[in-house]
Parts: structure tokens; C-alpha cells; sequence
């Protein structure tokens, strides 16, 4: 997979890299700016495929499969059921608009950032230029070898994370 | 400029938009999506940063998919609590559950 070569001149990659950071940055836009809840999901689904195609550029195709079936395949309907059900859409008036309260709540939210992005130009961190090759083979063997314990914890953390959702949705009801 | 920088700075914008959705939004799911946004800037940067320094990959990787299952989790909470929060109080808005004891 040599796409993913930086070095040749106005290569494939720099071209993927360049499209799907503006998706990312067109479906963020419109996950945070739209007035209607359902559009800024559909917002950060499109969001979500662009992080996709950059894990894939990153030569990480099973964390790429992964994002596309946990994130877009479970969270997103998930999020979209939150919508449906406490009917939030038909509500309207999400974020106001880009008055200069929203400008100021801009410059709150993106200092952080900036002040990173500032030191990560001062700081000048150096990487290489091709990702490594990584087999899913060596994926598996890890999470069964070295890293058994994380995965041991995230199921348990799914699971008392699905009780409790269970429990905090029964606990209305039973109390009637 | 480096790859390594390139991909940082998109997790961090992605990082910066997370922030501004939680706080413009004013409904509860609005703010999930922020966080949401956040976690995928993460889980980029953890990648980009396993992929292309000397690091462990394979951590790195397993990392990323850590996050995502910490994020699967956390909406379905979310979620959850949403739903109590639209039953008790008539709306999810993160501004009308202001009593301790209803």
C-alpha cells in the first residue's frame, strides 16, 4: 500500500490527506453550527468517515473498520434514538447565531487548541515520513497477550455501563 | 511540514470543535455530539502518533480502540440519563435540571 508515501510530489497521499481533512472539517462545522439536531449528527457521521480514511492513511485498517462499525454502526444510531426520543430536533433554536456572544464562546473553546498548536510549532516534534505496517495477526496476539487486561476491563466496563443504562431507565417505572 | 504535525493539528481542531459544540449547545444530546467529536480527535492523535514515531504500534492501535469502546459506553449512559432527565423534568435541555431533588 504505497499510497500513503509522503514524499512524492503532490502525491496520492497528500491528496487523501487533504480531502478528508476537509470533510472532517466539513462535517465538524456542521455537527456544531446546525440548528436541527438530526443535521449536526448527520454532521458528525461524515466526520466520523473522514477520521476513517485517515486511520486508513495511517496504514491502521483495523482501527479504520473498527471507528466505521462502532462509531457510525452503534454510536450514531444510538445517538439518534437520544434524538428521537426526547423529540430535541423539533425543538430548534440550538446554538444561536454567530453573534459576538458566539464569537466569544469561539475563542473560549478554540484556546486550548491554539495554545498546542503553538507549541507543537515550538516544540517541533519530529516523526516519520511512512506509518509502520502493522498485521492484524500482531493486533490479536497483543490483545491476548500483552494487553489482556484492558481488554478484560473494557467488556466489564460495557457491561456495567449497559446495566446501568438498563437500571437508571427502570428506575422511573418501578417507582410509580 | 511533518505528517506527524499535519495529523496533530487536525485532532486538535477536531479537539476545538468538540469544545465549541459543548459549550454553544444548550441541549443535552447537542453536547453529547461535542464529546463525541472530541473522543475521535483523540483516538487520531493516539494513532497518528503510534503509526509514525518509534513508539508501539500495536499499543497504540489497541489504545485507539480502547477509546472507542469507552466512547460506545459513555453514550449508552449518556443516553440513558438523557432519557430520565426528558421524563422528570419535560425537555433535555441542560439548563432545566437545576433541582437536586424532584
Amino acid at each position: 500500500m504505497h499510497l500513503a508515501h509522503w514524499n512524492f510530489l503532490f502525491g496520492f497521499g497528500q491528496i487523501a490527506f487533504a480531502s478528508y481533512t476537509l470533510i472532517i472539517l466539513a462535517g465538524g462545522g456542521v455537527a456544531v453550527t446546525a440548528h436541527s439536531l438530526v443535521r449536526a449528527m448527520v454532521g458528525l457521521v461524515a466526520t466520523m468517515f473522514g477520521v476513517a480514511g485517515l486511520y486508513m492513511l495511517l496504514l491502521a485498517d483495523f482501527v479504520a473498520l473498527m471507528q466505521i462499525l462502532i462509531y457510525v454502526g452503534a454510536v450514531s444510531v444510538l445517538i439518534f434514538f437520544a434524538i428521537m426520543l426526547t423529540r430535541a430536533s423539533a425543538d430548534g433554536g440550538e446554538a444561536k447565531g454567530p453573534g459576538w456572544r458566539g464569537i466569544l464562546r469561539a475563542i473560549a473553546a478554540f484556546l486550548l487548541p491554539v495554545v498546542l498548536m503553538i507549541m507543537l510549532r515550538f516544540y517541533g516534534v519530529s516523526g516519520s515520513d511512512t506509518p509502520k505496517n502493522i498485521p492484524v495477526n500482531a493486533l490479536g496476539a497483543g490483545l491476548l497477550g500483552a494487553y489482556t487486561l484492558p481488554f478484560e476491563l473494557i467488556s466489564i466496563v460495557l457491561l456495567v455501563a449497559t446495566v446501568g443504562a438498563v437500571l437508571l431507565t427502570l428506575e422511573k417505572r418501578g417507582s410509580k | 511540514m511533518n505528517p506527524l504535525v499535519c495529523y496533530q493539528i487536525v485532532a486538535l481542531l477536531l479537539l476545538g470543535l468538540g469544545f465549541y459544540a459543548l459549550v454553544a449547545r444548550h441541549t443535552l444530546v447537542g453536547m453529547l455530539i461535542g464529546v463525541e467529536l472530541m473522543l475521535n480527535g483523540a483516538g487520531l492523535s493516539i494513532v497518528a502518533a503510534a503509526q509514525l514515531t518509534p513508539a508501539d504500534a500495536i499499543l497504540g492501535q489497541l489504545g485507539a480502540l480502547l477509546v472507542m469502546g469507552l466512547a460506545a459506553a459513555e453514550a449508552t449512559l449518556v443516553l440513558a440519563i438523557v432519557l430520565v432527565v426528558f421524563k422528570r423534568f419535560g425537555n433535555a435541555d441542560a439548563d432545566t435540571a437545576r433541582e437536586l431533588k424532584g
